[in-house]
């Protein structure tokens, strides 16, 4: 990520580009003009109006993807636009708030890291045996972006009442041009088409979920502009990731120690106190909120008196902070569980990467 | 043609993606850091002599160095002259820790990296010791340090997280994300429509509660806490804005007996850039370099960057610290480099990179210190 790009864990080596440099560069020229065209890659241009119908024929599609992206190889262009085109089908019909029924296991922040999330299903259980819900982030920072949305969707598409995945603020056009998404496409299919694909997609994706009518989930936390959960079903979501509003907020919020409505020294982005979890969950009949976003070094954390939680699954963030990663089982009854991870180490290669010494001046 | 040169050179540095020289050279340290931890044997010497090409190449151009250090850490991988190199190990297992050392005549140069702060430490670094600031930036190495120690005079200078961030300015720094007016505007939209447009923003900040009594750039003038350990002996730096750091000396090629490279902290200012302080060095058999550098990046709206530099020739016994303070309006570099940027395939990896930053935005200020034991 940002200015570490050259402390790459060494497994990568496999992946040096080969770009046609010269289209690349065209297709480029200027960057103001990076392509933003919500809709360009064309996923969405021939929309069912029902959802979409499971045969022999796709979910044996299906399982060659899934089985082709567990080995942590990328599909081609060809097979992510027909993948995507079939995840329109499925995520355009969920609702904005998605519902979802107990047992399920509940996971925060992937980014691209794809050799945890394979630990995570080690950890928490193979899909579809076990239930899940993911509250977004699945790209930027980590070094394997791409495998880990496609695998993602793919079983989303797979076994669509047996995962939901919800959206991160990083799954928009702005934030994965500057995080290693954009940068991530170019490098593996040189070209941004799949970038456009997934980008496009993206859109799509149900903002919150509610689980078993007591457990709000999303990824950022509460808006001033939503009090029942209600209001968010109101919300227009199929759009890029707006800089302000209630779904900005839903995707951005941060819980604070602070009462009442905050906002960040930058300039933008709420904070919500305990009185306002209290008050959410009051009003809505809920007995938490569950929200990913921020990094905790346990992989989980409680606030406001366990009214909100904080889950985070993405250990060693950026493959240097050490964390732990977690996920919240919640069973029938409703009792939940945190079952904590380390990154996955796989035999011979370090968890840490180095740099070589160089004669900085 | 000149200029065509440049920027093909340019496109060339700044292609993205993965260096398999870099990987090549990580395997080969890595390979070398796994065999030193096997008990010496010939076979591990020998990986040393035929992988350390800096230490080749640096050995043919000069005499061999006397060796006179001394290793403190028996975890670290072999040396030509008393078989430890230091370059500090990769752990395969959790949790990360790495704790190595050196010595040369009376200097001591010690540094440690562990996980960032767990929920424990964080709670008690925001209510107790680090209380004025807001927020903690997210990611905190505060077990992190570098510290370098004059072992007869019990003087040392240190690099840590809990001190640099103990210098963040507890006002308002002024600085806001790009889209901060329209965010706020857009809020205020139903409570203050009879306000004039330009009262908006202090009004706006006051009515929703803005949390501005900190810098949340965490921007630090941090350079180091130095530490008297005998209090009837107090040495401090003394000003001296005409040194100049021997640049000569350190662009020889000479051995690094010693490298470590580290985070402090590190925030990504809620995706609209980056504030980073990381800290660097490198121990030759003559001198050290340490540089610590904090670099600030807000999309659109400011580039800055705190170069700290401590240099150490050990015989001399002398110290020298220089600071420099580099900043631009973030739109200024953008139109001073609009050529290159917009000839770069991915010209936003370039804003990222601080070495290239430092080198196109103005010095704002420079000092310079020493000390001669």
């Amino acid at each position: 990520m940002d200015i570490d790009m050259d402390d790459v864990p060494m497994q990568d080596a496999e992946l040096t580009p080969t770009i046609n440099e010269e289209t690349s560069i065209n297709d480029h020229d200027d960057f103001q003009d990076i392509e933003f065209k919500p809709g360009s890659s064309g996923i969405a241009d021939n929309k069912s109006n029902k959802p979409l119908e499971l045969n022999s024929t796709n979910i044996n599609q299906l399982d060659a993807w899934i089985e082709h992206l567990g080995k942590c190889e990328i599909l081609s262009e060809d097979d992510v636009a027909r993948l995507c085109k079939m995840a329109v089908d499925v995520l355009q019909f969920e609702e904005n708030v998605q519902p979802v029924n107990v047992p399920v296991t509940i996971c925060g922040d992937v980014h691209g890291q794809f050799h945890d999330l394979i630990e995570l299903f080690k950890i928490g259980g193979p899909c579809p045996d076990t239930n899940y819900l993911f509250m977004g982030d699945y790209v930027d920072r980590g070094y394997y972006s791409v495998e880990t949305v496609s695998y993602l969707v793919a079983m989303k598409v797979r076994y669509p009442s047996r995962i939901t995945i919800l959206r991160g603020n990083h799954e928009s056009r702005q934030i994965t041009q500057v995080y290693g998404f954009y940068d991530e496409c170019l490098r593996k299919y040189g070209s941004a088409n799949v970038w456009k694909m997934f980008t496009d997609l993206f859109d799509y994706f149900p903002i919150t979920a509610l689980v078993d009518n007591k457990i709000f989930c999303l990824h950022g936390g509460l808006s001033p502009m939503i009090e029942t959960i209600d209001q968010v079903r109101e919300l227009n979501r199929i759009q890029e990731v707006p800089h302000e509003g209630p779904m900005c907020d839903l995707l951005w919020s941060d819980p604070d120690d602070r009462g009442g409505w905050g906002i960040s020294p930058r300039g933008a982005g709420f904070t919500f106190g305990q009185d306002i979890s209290e008050q959410f969950n009051h009003t809505n009949d809920l007995s938490l909120v569950a929200r990913a976003h921020q990094l905790v070094m346990e992989g989980y954390a409680w606030s406001h008196q366990q009214n909100v939680v904080t889950i985070f699954s993405a250990p060693n963030y950026c493959y240097r902070c050490g964390n732990q990663a977690a996920i919240m089982e919640v069973d029938e009854n409703n009792n939940r569980q945190f079952l904590q991870y380390d990154p996955s180490v796989r035999p011979g290669e370090p968890t840490v990467s180095r740099k070589t010494p160089d004669y900085f001046l | 043609m000149a200029d065509r040169d440049v920027e093909k050179s340019l496109k060339r540095t700044v292609r993205p993606g993965i260096n398999t020289i870099e990987i090549t050279a990580a395997r080969e340290l890595h390979a070398r850091t796994v065999n030193a931890r096997n008990p010496r044997n010939e076979r591990a010497m020998q990986t040393t002599t035929t992988t350390t090409t800096m230490a080749k190449s640096s050995a043919s151009f000069f005499k061999e160095p006397i060796p006179r250090h001394v290793c403190n850490s028996a975890n670290n991988p072999p040396c030509k002259h008393c078989g430890r190199m230091i370059i500090p190990s990769p752990v395969a297992t959790y949790p990360l820790e790495d704790n190595p050392s050196i010595s040369i005549n009376n200097w001591t140069i010690t540094s440690r990296k562990r996980p960032i702060l767990n929920s424990e430490e964080l709670e008690d670094w925001e209510t107790n010791k680090l209380s004025g600031l807001g927020a903690l930036p997210e990611m905190i190495f505060g077990n992190n340090y570098i510290s370098i120690k004059n072992v007869e005079k019990n003087w040392s200078i240190d690099f840590r997280a809990l001190d640099a961030l103990s210098m963040v300015n507890l006002e308002d720094s002024g600085i806001r994300v790009s889209y901060s007016k329209d965010w706020i505007n857009s809020k205020l939209k139903t409570t203050a429509k009879e306000v004039h447009e330009d009262d908006l923003f202090e009004i706006s900040s006051e009515s929703l509660n803005i949390v501005k009594n900190y810098d949340w750039t965490y921007s630090t003038e941090y350079k180091g806490t130095v530490i008297n350990y005998n209090d009837n002996d107090v040495i401090d730096f003394k000003t001296d804005n005409d040194l100049v750091l021997p640049i000569d000396k350190l662009s020889k090629p000479d051995q690094i007996l010693f490298f470590d490279d580290m985070i402090l902290f590190e925030d990504e200012l809620a995706d609209n850039g980056i504030s980073i302080l990381n800290v660097k060095i490198r121990v030759m058999n003559e001198r050290l370099l340490l540089l610590s550098r904090f670099f600030l990046r807000v999309d659109d709206v400011i580039v800055r960057v705190y170069d700290t530099r401590i240099y150490v020739e050990f015989d001399e016994n002398k110290v020298i610290r220089e600071f420099k303070q580099y900043e631009s309006e973030y739109n200024d570099l953008m139109a001073n480099q609009k050529r290159v940027l917009a000839h770069s395939r991915d010209p936003k990896a370039l804003l990222r990179d601080s070495n290239w930053v430092v080198e196109h935005i103005p010095l704002v200020k420079r000092q310079c210190e020493v000390i001669q034991f």
